[in-house]
């Protein structure tokens, strides 16, 4: 995937600037029950579907300093009042982090982390599946866009963020109470070209 | 990778309360005291770390007994989420239409709805309704908070490790920074005493006033109660009226032992006055709280302990004595308290002990 130098307003993901970005799509699926990180969750989950969100549409563009990656995905028709939908978009930060855990204790990645009811994304340090802690120190901002049953969201970082040039993908559906690592993740890393 | 406390790192001390139903009545200031002091904002209207319902009753969140968590053999038990309209409370009041919107003489003051039907319930929605019929209704009241439980089942959900049991007191706590909101650990719980902050994001629950216990100072729910019924102490303090009403004489025992967590707060049961016959003569025989509801919720030992409290009424009535009794009527308030006795008035409270506490400089 190919991050080209854009101006406009690239944290909007409305924006004419994403309108002939490329696009790729990303196949999503559940992280095992086996990999989930604690008892009482693989115990809960063990019967239900999870990661239920099949794939999302991924772009990415910059702007010489701030690095945008825009996610598009199908939403879930069923309101959830009790939890939101996520988004995050996460790279490797240390050894060989594995994708489809969203890190592991000894490997892990840092994620760009929107959801729903935040006024403000998160940036979080995965070590696995919903094993994650605020970094304390990033600035990641998100805007997101709910239209025609669609959501649309623009995460942004640093452009340092992304210097193993490789990016993962991760969607909650909140209507089936997904969170943690009950999200749909990426298998396979996306390979991130900046130009 | 799952946090289940290891033996050899579990915890060494364990504070622990004893409360007397027998003094309960019901006045909810240990649970105002608990709100005063930790859960006046935004995001926490609906929370009440400490509550008391009646029983029976179907409690708060509302039926919170048949919503699953906690252990059976060995192993985690699915729990529901409960959601904003069980637990309820929090309201919001037309304040503005009635005092300031010129219909004060047609419009009635009314909890406003948000969409959420927490207005179909809260904290102490059926009080004093109880059960069973003229002359013999009954009910008592159950004071709840978290149970600081020995396997505690919140922290082992919690994938992101935000969760701990304090090992010097056995309090177990939530780093609120690290707590990234999944609610696992509320659906864990048997008990149903953790929240949501819907305004911060965050889980919460009772944290056994632990800056006050820190200073030497009992928790606010014990040291407001006006009925003198809440013990604090070490769990393991064997001079203390814990251990003794606990382990030594056996008549303060667990709510729901059957959840499987191990509870650190016990409850002396309530004894209950004997039923009326039809013609108004006192049935001494029959006690007009069915033991069996007692039993479903202390276990059944509840029948022993309710024998040995009507012994050593007898005993005493009879001008003998129980050391029991003494315990439980607490002649000296400060013996409630055991090792947290201080008086929270004679603490420096001057802004440069406060910055030191807070690590942050005086104004």
């Amino acid at each position: 995937m190919r991050a080209e130098r854009r101006s406009g307003d690239l944290g909007d993901p409305g924006a004419a600037a994403w309108a002939d970005a490329e696009t790729v799509t990303v196949a999503l699926g559940p992280i095992a029950l086996e990999a989930q990180p604690t008892e009482y969750i693989r115990v809960k989950w063990a019967d239900r579907p999870y990661g239920t969100v099949r794939e999302v549409r991924v772009a990415a563009a910059h702007d010489g300093r701030r690095l945008a990656v825009r996610l598009e995905w199908e939403d879930s028709a069923t309101p959830n009042t009790e939890f939101p939908d996520a988004g995050a978009v996460y790279f490797p930060t240390g050894g060989d982090a594995p994708v489809a855990t969203v890190g592991a204790p000894d490997a892990p990645v840092h994620l760009w982390y929107w959801q729903a009811d935040l006024a403000d994304a998160r940036s979080l340090e995965g070590r696995g599946p919903g094993a994650f802690r605020p970094t304390g120190t990033d600035r990641v901002a998100a805007a997101a866009a709910l239209d025609g049953g669609h959501w649309a969201v623009v995460l942004m970082g640093e452009l340092g963020d992304a210097g193993a040039a490789r990016v993962g993908v991760a969607v909650w559906d909140g209507a089936n109470e997904e969170r943690a690592g009950l999200g749909a993740v990426s298998s396979e890393w996306i390979s991130l070209e900046v130009v | 990778m799952t946090h289940v406390m290891e033996p050899e790192t579990g915890p060494v001390g364990q504070v622990s309360m004893v409360f007397d139903l027998n003094k309960c009545m019901g006045c909810q200031t240990c649970s105002v005291a608990c709100k005063v002091l930790w859960t006046r904002e935004a995001g926490e209207e609906h929370e009440w770390w400490c509550s008391v319902n009646t029983q029976p009753g179907r409690g708060t969140p509302r039926d919170w007994e048949e919503m699953g968590g906690g252990v059976r053999e060995g192993q985690p038990v699915p729990g529901h989420q409960p959601t904003r309209a069980e637990f309820g409370g929090g309201w919001d009041f037309n304040y503005d239409e009635v005092f300031y919107g010129g219909k004060g003489r047609s419009v009635h003051l009314h909890a406003v709805d948000p969409g959420d039907g927490s207005t179909e319930w809260g904290m102490n929605w059926d009080e004093d309704q109880g059960a069973g019929e003229w002359p013999n209704a009954y009910y008592f009241y159950l004071p709840r908070l978290c149970n600081h439980c020995t396997r505690p089942v919140c922290a082992e959900a919690c994938p992101t490790g935000a969760m701990y049991k304090r090992r010097e007191d056995g309090i177990v706590l939530r780093n609120e920074d690290a707590c990234q909101g999944f609610r696992f650990c509320v659906e864990a719980c048997p008990y149903k005493k953790i929240y949501f902050n819907y305004a911060r994001k965050v889980a919460q629950h009772c944290i056994m006033c632990f800056p006050r216990l820190e200073e030497g100072v009992a928790p606010a729910c014990a040291r407001q109660c006006p009925g003198r019924l809440v013990f604090v102490g070490m769990l393991d303090d064997t001079e203390g009226p814990i251990y003794k009403l606990v382990h030594e004489w056996g008549v303060a025992l667990r709510l729901h032992a059957e959840y499987g967590t191990g509870p650190n707060i016990f409850y002396v049961p309530p004894l209950a006055p004997y039923r009326l016959n039809d013609d108004m003569s006192v049935d001494y025989v029959t006690p007009r709280i069915p033991p069996e509801y007692l039993e479903s919720l202390f276990g059944p030992r509840v029948h022993q302990v309710l024998d040995t409290l009507r012994a050593e009424l007898e005993r005493v009535r009879a001008g003998g004595t129980s050391e029991i009794l003494e315990t439980l009527i607490v002649y000296r308030w400060q013996s409630l308290f055991g090792p947290f006795t201080t008086d929270p008035a004679t603490l420096d409270r001057s802004p440069a002990s406060v910055a030191v506490a807070l690590g942050t400089k005086p104004a």
